[in-house]
């Protein structure tokens, strides 16, 4: 089989995202990046895009709204029940909406994100190197014809790789 | 770094700018004892604990800092370290206030007061806790360890900029350690001394929470204000959008917490629904009062969390400024619900009010100008400064 990709494995953050600012300025095209935590400067220098936080957004006020309306027909319109004597719409809902919010939210983010970014239970990964998991920072980048290897290879090395191999 | 990096300057014309301002607070104050001595030691009270909290929230948000070894604001610690230089001044007037302790206090006559039998027997219950002498030794206590602590602090991070190393960032942090596990047990009883026996015979336990953590938000948010300020003067230049980000976050996770405390007292409250306890939101949802309660919880949640939660405002310098000026108002609507109902009794607003907090805010200023004007603006020798220089966001 032919190697596909290079993996530039650093072992820390601000070599790295010299190495990513070098490369990016060469007008090579990087594929993934792989941190052990996530590194909101990586974001910004690779200029990608997300819609995650609006659609986490619009998660959160659909779990409100539906929590909203199954607790009031549920205690209000089908089954009125009085607690106490208090009123039956109330400030008693606040907490369970506010938990289902978070609860709902997270649950379908998290859904989303194993969807667009084809993970989670019995995905087969497109990248996988000894480590990944582990504490090193990785640059991959995908080979195609008009990539020049030896360059990129050069700038990994100078951007303080601690290894650099094909797979 | 540039020159203006290195000293701030306490120039003459904003020392008389403070002198105007501690001049009308003098007059609000003279005026509102002529008018009704209660009204004038209930507004004492109010500016003095406003302003206490902030250096106290100051203090607690420096001590944090060195906890969690954050680098990315140790450029502008000098900013907490000079304004908990106002907790000596609080000291001076919380002793002055002692004074007034029978006007203010119920506890302290309570044959004078309208209380009926079963509440005469809490009040007697109370009393060996609840009692003048315990009241002032505690008073002392409280001061002693918070006008300590942050002096050590202080003295460390002097030393530091004059021969550098690592050795009195760890003092700093063991200090800080100790610092906020007193502070949480004063800071609470505090409270509950000062403001809560204002109304003898009401209690909620997690009052002095809600008060610790007003404290730290609003500390926090007058922080990020005199750094909006300072920038726009041609201090910190260094600073970019992930300082802001930061800042932001501060003031929005922490108007969150705010809510979380406030909204667990008046749900519990509200649900147990017993009368010794829910007299105190009646009272509060009455008349002009109704207002400030609601104004208290849209300034202090609805306004900053909504403006903040977008990331596009959380990075605009002057929504984030609109933000925390609608927070010092917040703090003032929580101060006043929570001390004006059980002592002055109307809903009372006028010069006396506003003056006093004008003269307590120009004291204020100018203890924290005095303060940082003495040592340089950035600390230099701080080890984790670079990284704050720097910073790039997480």
């Amino acid at each position: 089989m032919n190697n596909t990709a290079i993996y530039g494995v650093f072992d820390n953050e601000s070599s790295l995202l010299g190495a990513i600012r070098a490369i990016r300025d060469k007008g090579i095209n990087i594929t993934d990046v792989v941190s052990p935590y996530p590194i909101e400067e990586v974001f910004h220098v690779l200029n990608l895009k997300t819609r995650i936080p609006a659609l986490a957004f619009m998660y959160g006020v659909f779990g409100m709204l539906a929590t909203f309306g199954f607790l009031y027909w549920t205690s209000v319109v089908n089954y009125p029940l009085v607690f106490g004597g208090k009123p039956q719409n109330t400030l008693s809902f606040v907490i369970v909406v506010f938990v289902m919010v978070i609860n709902i939210t997270i649950a379908s983010t998290l859904v989303t994100f194993f969807l667009t970014e084809k993970k989670g239970p019995g995905a087969v990964p497109k990248y996988d190197y000894e480590g990944m998991t582990d504490d090193k920072y990785f640059i991959i980048i995908e080979k195609n014809a008009e990539l020049d290897e030896a360059a990129v290879n050069k700038l990994l090395k100078e951007g303080g790789a601690i290894e650099i191999s094909e797979k | 770094m540039t020159n203006m990096d290195k000293k701030f300057e306490f120039t003459p014309r904003l020392r008389y700018l403070t002198y105007a301002l501690m001049l009308i607070g003098i007059i609000a104050v003279v005026v509102g004892f002529a008018a009704d001595p209660e009204r004038g030691w209930a507004n004492l009270l109010l500016n003095n604990f406003y302003f206490l909290s902030l250096a106290i929230g100051a203090s607690f948000f420096l001590a944090l800092q060195y906890i969690t070894q954050s680098g990315w604001s140790s450029a502008f610690k000098r900013i907490p370290e000079a304004m908990s230089a106002y907790i000596p001044v609080a000291a001076i007037i919380m002793i002055i206030l002692i004074f007034g302790m029978g006007t203010l206090y119920s506890w302290v006559n309570p044959e004078q007061h309208h209380f009926d039998e079963h509440e005469l027997h809490i009040l007697h219950h109370k009393s060996p806790y609840l009692n003048e002498s315990f009241f002032i030794i505690r008073l002392v206590l409280y001061f002693a360890v918070w006008i300590f602590m942050t002096q050590m602090l202080r003295k460390f991070s002097l030393k530091e900029d004059m021969e550098g190393g690592l050795v009195y960032f760890e003092k700093s942090e063991f200090y800080s350690k100790v610092y906020i596990f007193t502070l949480a047990l004063t800071f609470s009883l505090a409270s509950f001394d000062w403001l809560m026996t204002l109304e003898p015979t009401w209690y909620s336990t997690i009052y002095s929470l809600k008060n610790f953590v007003a404290a730290f938000y609003h500390g926090s948010a007058i922080i990020v204000l005199i750094v909006l300020i300072m920038h726009t003067y041609g201090y910190f230049q260094f600073i970019n959008n992930a300082h802001w980000q930061d800042f932001s976050k501060y003031v929005f996770i922490l108007s969150i917490i705010w809510a979380y405390f406030w909204f667990s007292q008046y749900l519990l409250i509200w649900y147990a629904n017993i009368p010794e306890e829910t007299t105190y939101y009646v009272r509060r949802l009455e008349g002009a009062w109704e207002v400030n309660f609601y104004l208290n919880l849209a300034l202090n949640w609805i306004v900053p969390f909504m403006v903040l939660l977008p990331n596009y405002f959380a990075r605009k310098k002057s929504i984030l400024a609109f933000v925390i000026v609608m927070l010092i108002i917040g703090q003032y609507t929580d101060l006043f619900e929570q001390i004006m109902p059980g002592t002055v009794g109307d809903f009372k607003i006028g010069f006396v009010e506003i003056g006093t907090f004008i003269g307590f805010a120009g004291l204020f200023i100018y203890m924290f100008m005095r303060t940082l004007s003495r040592a340089s603006l950035i600390p230099e020798k701080h080890p984790l400064l670079e990284e704050s220089l720097h910073h790039t966001g997480h």
